[in-house]
């Protein structure tokens, strides 16, 4: 991918100065080796520290929504003719853009509430493919040289193609590049290969129950309950989540495994025309659950049903929020 | 005490055999991780490991641990007590920095002012051999800066250290002493114990990620309001991450599980990272934001440890280096506490 850092950093630097956002979330190098990381920056001195490569790998939307909503909850006490607007930059690949659509969509925040730059994205790196590709020998040192991985490992020196390692929803991405955005810095990238993005759910859903239900709880087996996967998803911005209630209490907090069964069935229908695929909840399980699987399938069910892709356009309305009388209805029934 | 020379390829074979005798938790790969778990019948240990992706504090403090149980009767409440029993435990093959944090651990669970009991039986019931890191597993470990060595017998009861052509087994309490039946019956040599300080020292000099973890008390002590909190915690997911897989996190919940008229009171863990640790019931959250829960977390292992315990409360393994998704370093942390005037 083309090098757009400087592009971005002007562009940062100008939108501060002129005072067209407050605060731009952005990536920063990381403090491991072949890492980036999510960063903030108000002053124009903070702006040469952001970066834009392969290693990018967070969902920024999330923040997005956590500044402004941090905002708000400060502006309750304040009169409301003396309430500020505040307005966050974002630098936004295709996954970032449609997970702020379905902030808009849902009434989160009002449209010049944020700022969006637009970025390509070529695919990011999977932590997991990289350390299969390096047979999980330690990174101790390494750097991006166009889109080769040029590493010092434990176990000695490796190149690696970047497409080779990219993460699994990356490369069946449909929308890697920017559906909304106010400026767009760098030119568009080449789509991936969405013709086989739901190959791996069809296998799946030809399994028999048994082989579905045993693969479904040994995933949820290694599920510490952190809660990263809800805490990093953009769609998951709930002051207070289910899991969390007790009055009453959907789930226990304990170890019972159906209790970890029920936070995740929950979880998962809760992202139904919600999901976007930017892999967030997967990058950040400590504990490597293959949550995608059944994302993938709510995305294909919606898709075949109700003919709509998460936050694909600012314009059609989200699947939960439309209704008609043509819609499927009878797998409610006839599962 | 005694010290002894076992053959390399015997670890795996005493381990089984131990098994016959304890229940032994030992580092397994399930999966891309390695994780410690009991050994099931004939299982492998998987010793060739560089550390294991979760802590193993859960032996002595587990995720989940039922305090009591109680059920609603036409006659009123009856209130059983948990049996809280131990089985006799090995823990076999643990890093110096995970045992170290046993020493931790013990220094807030069996004190004077407090005794928990199901941490204490656990604990009693439990040898733990160390298995001595004669390379630093990973570039992100800093015992050094904590108190700690990568070849030491800080809360263990047995050492083995990979000498070159044998492992030195060295019984370092009584409690390990008692398992000497199972190491054979080669005692050591003084060019083994010269051999084993030569290793300990190679090995303390490659630890290259080193941190003002000592020196960053003084400051925490009366900058309680910097502005310098406000600009760490942004990143933060409050996932709890760092905290779960931290060896010497304790913080818990205690909470009450009821189906029909049984009720069961259970403890599992917490973490000052969740927004709802310490939400009160009101509805009022003291800590409104994650720059106080950062703060916690920092001033608990390096300020409030040290004054109640005097010992920093990280062993610097590197777990939440490397697990926390969005990369907020505690090195980097406390690196930039240090640089406060
Ligand atoms: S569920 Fe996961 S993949 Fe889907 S939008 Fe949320 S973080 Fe992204
Ligand atoms: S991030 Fe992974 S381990 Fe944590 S709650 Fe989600 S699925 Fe479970
Ligand atoms: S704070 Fe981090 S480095 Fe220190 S003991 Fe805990 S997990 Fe290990
Ligand atoms: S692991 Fe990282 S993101 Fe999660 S609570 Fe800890 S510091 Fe925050």
């Amino acid at each position: 991918m083309e090098n757009i850092e400087s592009k971005l950093r002007e562009e940062a630097k100008r939108l501060l100065l002129e005072k067209r956002a407050d605060i731009i979330v952005g990536y920063e190098k990381g403090t491991l080796p072949l890492t980036a990381t999510p960063c903030f920056v108000s002053t124009e001195a903070e702006a040469d520290k952001l970066v834009y490569n392969e290693l990018c790998t967070q969902n920024l939307a999330k923040y997005v929504h956590d500044l402004i909503t941090a905002h708000k909850n400060s502006q309750k006490r304040v009169k409301p003719e003396d309430r500020k607007k505040k307005v966050i930059g974002v630098v936004a690949r295709g996954c970032t853009t449609r997970s702020l659509i379905i902030h808009l969509q849902e009434r989160q925040y009002e449209r010049d509430e944020v700022y969006i730059i637009g970025v390509p994205c070529e695919g990011y790196v999977d932590k997991k493919n990289l350390a299969k590709a390096l047979d999980s020998a330690e990174i101790i040192d390494g750097n991006l040289d166009g889109l080769q991985l040029k590493i010092k490992t434990a176990a000695g020196d490796k190149t690696i193609a970047v497409s080779d390692v990219i993460a699994p929803n990356c490369a069946v991405c449909r929308f890697n590049n920017p559906i909304i955005s106010d400026i767009m810095v760098g030119t568009p990238a080449p789509v991936k290969n969405p013709a086989t993005e739901y190959d791996k759910i069809s296998e799946f859903e030809k399994k028999d129950i048994a082989e579905r239900w045993d693969y479904f709880t040994k995933e949820m087996e290694k599920c510490i309950r952190c809660n990263a996967c809800r805490q990093a998803c953009p769609s998951c911005y709930c002051p207070t989540c289910f899991a969390e209630q007790s009055q009453p209490q959907w789930v226990g907090i304990g170890e019972d495994k159906s209790d970890t069964q029920v936070f995740q069935c929950m979880r998962l229908f809760h992202m139904v025309g919600r999901c976007v695929d930017c892999g967030s909840c997967i990058s950040v399980c400590p504990m490597g659950v293959d949550l995608r699987n059944y994302l993938k399938k709510i995305d294909k069910d919606c898709w075949e049903l109700f003919g709509t892709r998460a936050g694909s356009s600012m314009e059609e309305m989200p699947p939960l929020g439309k209704f008609s009388e043509q819609d499927k209805e009878d797998f409610i029934y006839n599962p | 005490m005694e010290k002894r020379l076992i053959k390399k390829n015997t670890l795996t074979g005493i381990a089984g055999k131990m098994a016959d005798e304890f229940k032994v938790w030992a580092p397994v790969k399930q999966e891309e991780n390695v994780i410690f778990s009991p050994l099931e019948k004939n299982e492998q240990p998987f010793f060739a490991y560089l550390n294991s992706k979760n802590a193993p504090k859960q032996i002595f403090f587990p995720h989940t641990e039922t305090l009591m149980k109680y059920t609603s009767t036409p006659k009123g409440m009856v209130f059983a007590a948990e049996e809280n029993k131990a089985d006799k435990t090995v823990l076999f093959g643990v890093r110096p920095c995970d045992a170290h944090s046993f020493a931790l651990l013990d220094m807030l669970f069996d004190q004077e002012k407090y005794k928990d009991q199901y941490y204490i039986n656990k604990r009693n019931n439990t040898t733990v051999i160390t298995l001595a890191c004669v390379e630093p597993p990973y570039a992100t470990c800093f015992c050094t800066s904590v108190d700690g060595e990568p070849v030491d017998d800080k809360g263990a009861d047995i050492l083995i250290t990979d000498i070159g052509d044998n492992y030195l087994v060295e019984f370092v309490t009584p409690k390990g002493e008692k398992l000497a039946n199972y190491f054979g019956e080669t005692k050591a040599d003084a060019a083994a114990e010269t051999k084993k300080k030569e290793i300990a020292e190679k090995a303390k000099q490659a630890i290259k990620s080193k941190i003002p973890a000592h020196e960053i008390k003084p400051i925490l002590d009366v900058n309680f309001e910097n502005p310098i909190w406000a600009t760490i915690h942004g990143k933060c997911l409050a996932c709890g991450t760092c905290t779960w897989m931290c060896p010497t996190c304790h913080c818990f919940d205690i909470s009450d599980e009821v189906k029909g008229n049984d009720g069961v009171r259970i403890r599992s863990w917490d973490s000052c990272m969740f927004p709802l640790f310490t939400k009160e019931t009101s509805g009022h959250n003291p800590r409104t934001s994650q720059k106080e829960r950062w703060r916690q977390r920092v001033m608990h292992k390096f300020k409030y440890y040290v004054d109640n315990f005097n010992a920093i409360a990280c062993v610097g393994c590197g777990r939440c280096v490397m697990s926390c998704p969005v990369n907020l370093d505690i090195r980097k942390v406390v690196e930039d506490i240090a640089k406060i005037k």
